[in-house]
């Protein structure tokens, strides 16, 4: 008997469905489709900004602490101090448990910075090693590398902009068909014809005549899949440069990395992970949610559990919906949520504007046990927990808590289902 | 359930995101830049091919494969496969159909054909010289794992030949044309269960699913199969007998997948649905029910089991593995390869076999990887089935006789029934 099913397979629900199946229990993750890790740049996002100011967050888990005081119903002010650093203790040693270390700036907390797709800084919590390079507090000059002809990835304007903030940067190009012999060709495939030896040898012997002595070397985020490792090491011994990966439009590589390790993870574990499966119905009696019922090509597949997790994303992720009309609502158990009220309060009128725009803080109210709750306070099922993009009161893209929030609220809802 | 009309398929074109997850997973893609990819070939061209405009955009659609696994991974619920299928559909409707794939669909007449005299059909057609032959005149891959003719006689014939188990309940049996004339063993094993079990067999007159033709792009054959399928299997459904079949794709096509490409949608198409089962499900429902026999004999043996992308487009979990998890011994290990490669007669064409052997890879290590003390390997399609055999030198089964050698009904060496 599945005693837990996680719906979504995000990094809410991938860690989630991990921390369950860690503590030994039967868990089976369900989702519609993969998304969510496949949009992320692979690095762990806690807190870059407040709503309403654009000076960024040096010390997140400082500022959390202010989080809470001003806004209480937060994710972070209903998980506290000791939760949060629990499930990021947690997920560094996972992390390097499944060959992908995270690491973060300094003992003191601090976000790093590092650069985006465009060359702007981007503060984040955690990075993978092969990003940390290209910490933009170092004063190394950077060099980065394009591949003429590749999408996506412009070497001139990341370094034109990086000098623009007053970053020693340069851009140069190597033939794409140094790694590959086609002409059309995404980040994912080239990351997989990185994992042949042969290719990255010869990749890495003219990316050495490019470099000069001193220099970091920034690449687009391509170094490897399941030889990633190797890749990437193999790539800074040969050149003798330091080397840093930039994440690239999606899907992300780097995110697909972390998605890979941490589903080949959970079968170790014994846990299933079943994607294409859309739910569509549910089956309570009083307030316990006996089976959820996916669609399927003959009849719904049931799925009975002692517990759900619904970690099935924000608007974006799919787990809520909306219409023309105005109506909201969540897509699985049609619980509660905390939204605006009509239409037109959704959306400010600057698509920029600093606050951010209500209808992404829409989401699903918990109580500090992660379990949904009506408009009264009041558990709405005594078996359904909810973590990640899905819940209320906060919104992750535009705080840059994307991935934390993701982290922090699956282990502590994946803890609180398996107490009970 | 989601309704099955043009409408709905065309529709889902615009819950496109171009997040470009389904050419990241693309397994065909992933080895040859003929296929520029899901995203690509499906909804990007899809806006270019409006209706009634019968010149096509983009004639590498035809390098799809129909695996499906673009379908599974989206998170946004777009029918990919089916607008591409539908695309190919376009092309032939305007250009033609080439003489080898006007063969290829007519996967029945073949059968029925070469049944006539098996030995001299297979001789004829499987040396060497004929090979090389077909592949120059027609195109059709030497080296491919086209099945030979039975030399036991078609499963319909031995069907009638052997006495019956007479019995208050009632089960419905689809074979499929490759049970019929190249794998009757399949057939008489599902047979032997079902009457294990206390079921008596029914064997209707039945036409071809029509995928070959779905496949290649012959929608209005395809339509004649599927409504002949119809008027013969309707009335059982009509009288509740459940329709069982052995081939998941034969069951794909006949309880979703015509419906849904050919547009043909009404409460026939609906109640024939509903009746129709893949075996294994329908078993694993009697286990659910605590209907079924559990009194396996002991099967010593590690199996791998290659999940095939026809499977895995029901979106009904893993029935077969769930069912033979049931019997003492077996050890069966589940893979997680994309596709087989040859999916359909995709391989079987002298342009596309070495992309087909090349999908196939990751299926052939999976399988190589258990060692040589597996001997045998098991999946629910029959195309993969001789593609791994093909691509391992191993034997291949299917899993209903898996389950008919737990029962003590059948020799999975020999691949036939034991006496009494």
């Amino acid at each position: 008997m599945t005693e837990l099913v996680v719906i979504g397979a995000g990094l809410a629900g991938l860690i989630a469905a991990t921390r369950a199946a860690q503590a030994g229990h039967q868990v089976k993750i369900i989702a519609k489709g993969l998304g969510a890790t496949h949009w992320h740049a692979g690095s762990v996002d806690l807190l870059g900004y407040f709503p309403n100011e654009t000076v960024a967050i040096q010390r997140p888990l400082d500022a959390m602490r202010d989080i809470a005081r001003v806004q209480p119903q937060h994710p972070y002010a209903l998980l506290g101090d000791a939760q949060i650093g629990d499930a990021l203790k947690n997920f560094l040693a996972l992390a390097r448990a499944i060959g992908l270390p995270y690491s973060g700036a300094n003992q003191d907390g601090d976000n790093l910075w590092l650069p985006s797709p465009v060359g702007a800084a981007r503060p984040t919590f955690l990075a993978p090693r092969a990003q940390r390079a290209g910490e933009l507090s170092r004063t190394e000059p950077m060099l980065i590398v394009g591949l003429r002809g590749m999408r996506d990835f412009y070497p001139e304007l990341i370094a034109e902009n990086l000098g623009k903030q007053g970053h020693r940067a340069r851009a140069a190009f190597l033939p794409l068909d140094l790694i590959t012999d086609r002409r059309d060709i995404t980040t994912v495939q080239l990351a997989y014809a990185l994992d042949d030896p042969a290719r990255r040898e010869k990749f890495a012997s003219e990316l050495k005549k490019l470099a000069q002595s001193g220099e970091r070397i920034g690449l687009p985020a391509i170094l490897g899949m399941d030889a990633h490792a190797d890749t990437f090491d193999e790539l800074q011994a040969q050149t003798g440069a330091e080397i840093f990966e930039i994440p690239t439009l999606p899907p992300s590589v780097p995110g697909i990395r972390l998605t890979n390790a941490l589903r080949n993870h959970l079968r170790e574990l014994g846990a299933r992970v079943d994607v294409n499966m859309d739910v569509i119905a549910f089956h309570a009696e009083g307030a316990r949610v006996l089976w959820i019922e996916s669609e399927a090509s003959g009849r719904p597949l049931k799925h009975r559990a002692e517990k759900f997790l619904l970690a099935t994303g924000g608007i974006i992720g799919g787990g809520i919906n909306t219409d023309h009309t105005g109506k909201i609502w969540e897509t699985i158990f049609g619980l509660p949520l905390v939204a605006p009220r009509e239409r037109g309060q959704w959306f400010r009128a600057r698509f920029f504007d600093p606050a951010g725009h209500p209808i992404f803080r829409a989401g699903i109210p918990v109580n500090r046990e992660f379990q949904p709750i009506d408009a009264n306070g009041a558990r709405v099922f005594a078996n359904v927990w909810a973590a990640g993009g899905t819940l209320a009161h906060c919104d992750p893209i535009l705080e840059r808590a994307l991935e934390g929030i993701a982290i922090t609220t699956g282990s502590a809802a994946a803890c609180f289902a398996g107490r009970k | 359930m989601h309704t099955a009309s043009w409408h709905s398929v065309g529709m889902t074109l615009d819950e496109c995101i171009k997040c470009n997850i389904c050419t990241a997973y693309c397994p065909v893609a992933a080895v040859t830049e003929k296929f520029p990819g899901p995203k690509y070939a499906g909804p990007q061209a899809q806006r270019f091919r409006e209706s009634g405009q019968l010149k096509s955009p983009d004639l590498a659609v035809d390098y799809c494969s129909a695996c499906r696994v673009c379908n599974e991974v989206c998170p946004s619920g777009v029918k990919i496969a089916e607008i591409n299928a539908r695309a190919k559909a376009q092309i032939v409707a305007a250009r033609g159909i080439p003489l080898r794939n006007w063969f290829f669909g007519r996967n029945e007449i073949l059968g029925m054909i070469g049944n006539r005299a098996p030995q001299i059909a297979n001789l004829g057609f499987h040396n060497p010289f004929s090979r090389w032959m077909a592949e120059k005149i027609l195109g059709v891959a030497r080296h491919a794992p086209i099945p030979h003719w039975s030399t036991r006689g078609s499963f319909a014939s031995w069907f009638r030949r052997t006495p019956r188990l007479k019995s208050e309940n009632k089960v419905v049996y689809f074979h499929g044309c490759s049970t019929n004339y190249y794998e009757p063993e399949v057939g008489q094993a599902a047979v032997a269960v079902l009457e294990h079990l206390g079921y008596e067999v029914i064997v209707p007159p039945q036409n071809c699913c029509g995928l070959p033709m779905l496949n290649n792009g012959e929608f209005p054959a395809a339509e004649k199969l599927y409504r002949s399928n119809l008027a013969k299997l309707v009335p059982y459904a009509d009288r509740g007998y459940p329709i069982v079949g052995t081939s998941v794709s034969c069951v794909l096509v006949l309880r979703e997948e015509a419906s849904e490409m050919l547009d043909v949608e009404n409460d026939q198409t609906h109640r024939l649905g509903r009746a129709l089962w893949d075996l294994s499900e329908w078993l694993r429902d009697l286990h659910e029910q605590g209907k079924l026999d559990t009194n396996f004999r002991e099967l010593k043996m590690i199996l791998p089991y290659h999940v095939s992308c026809q499977a895995r487009a029901h979106r009904m979990g893993r029935p077969s593995l769930d069912v033979m998890t049931l019997i003492p011994g077996l050890d069966v290990r589940e893979g997680n390869a994309k596709c087989c490669g040859l999916a359909g007669t995709y391989g079987y064409k002298s342009e596309k076999y070495e992309i087909a052997m090349k999908v196939g890879a990751d299926a052939f290590r999976f399988v190589r990887a258990q060692g040589d003390a597996a001997r045998m390997v098991t999946s629910d399609s029959e195309i993969c089935r001789w593609q791994l055999q093909h691509g391992t030198q191993k034997l291949a089964r299917a899993p209903i006789e898996i389950l008919a050698a737990a029962y003590g009904l059948y020799d999975l060496d020999q691949r036939r029934l034991k006496a009494g």
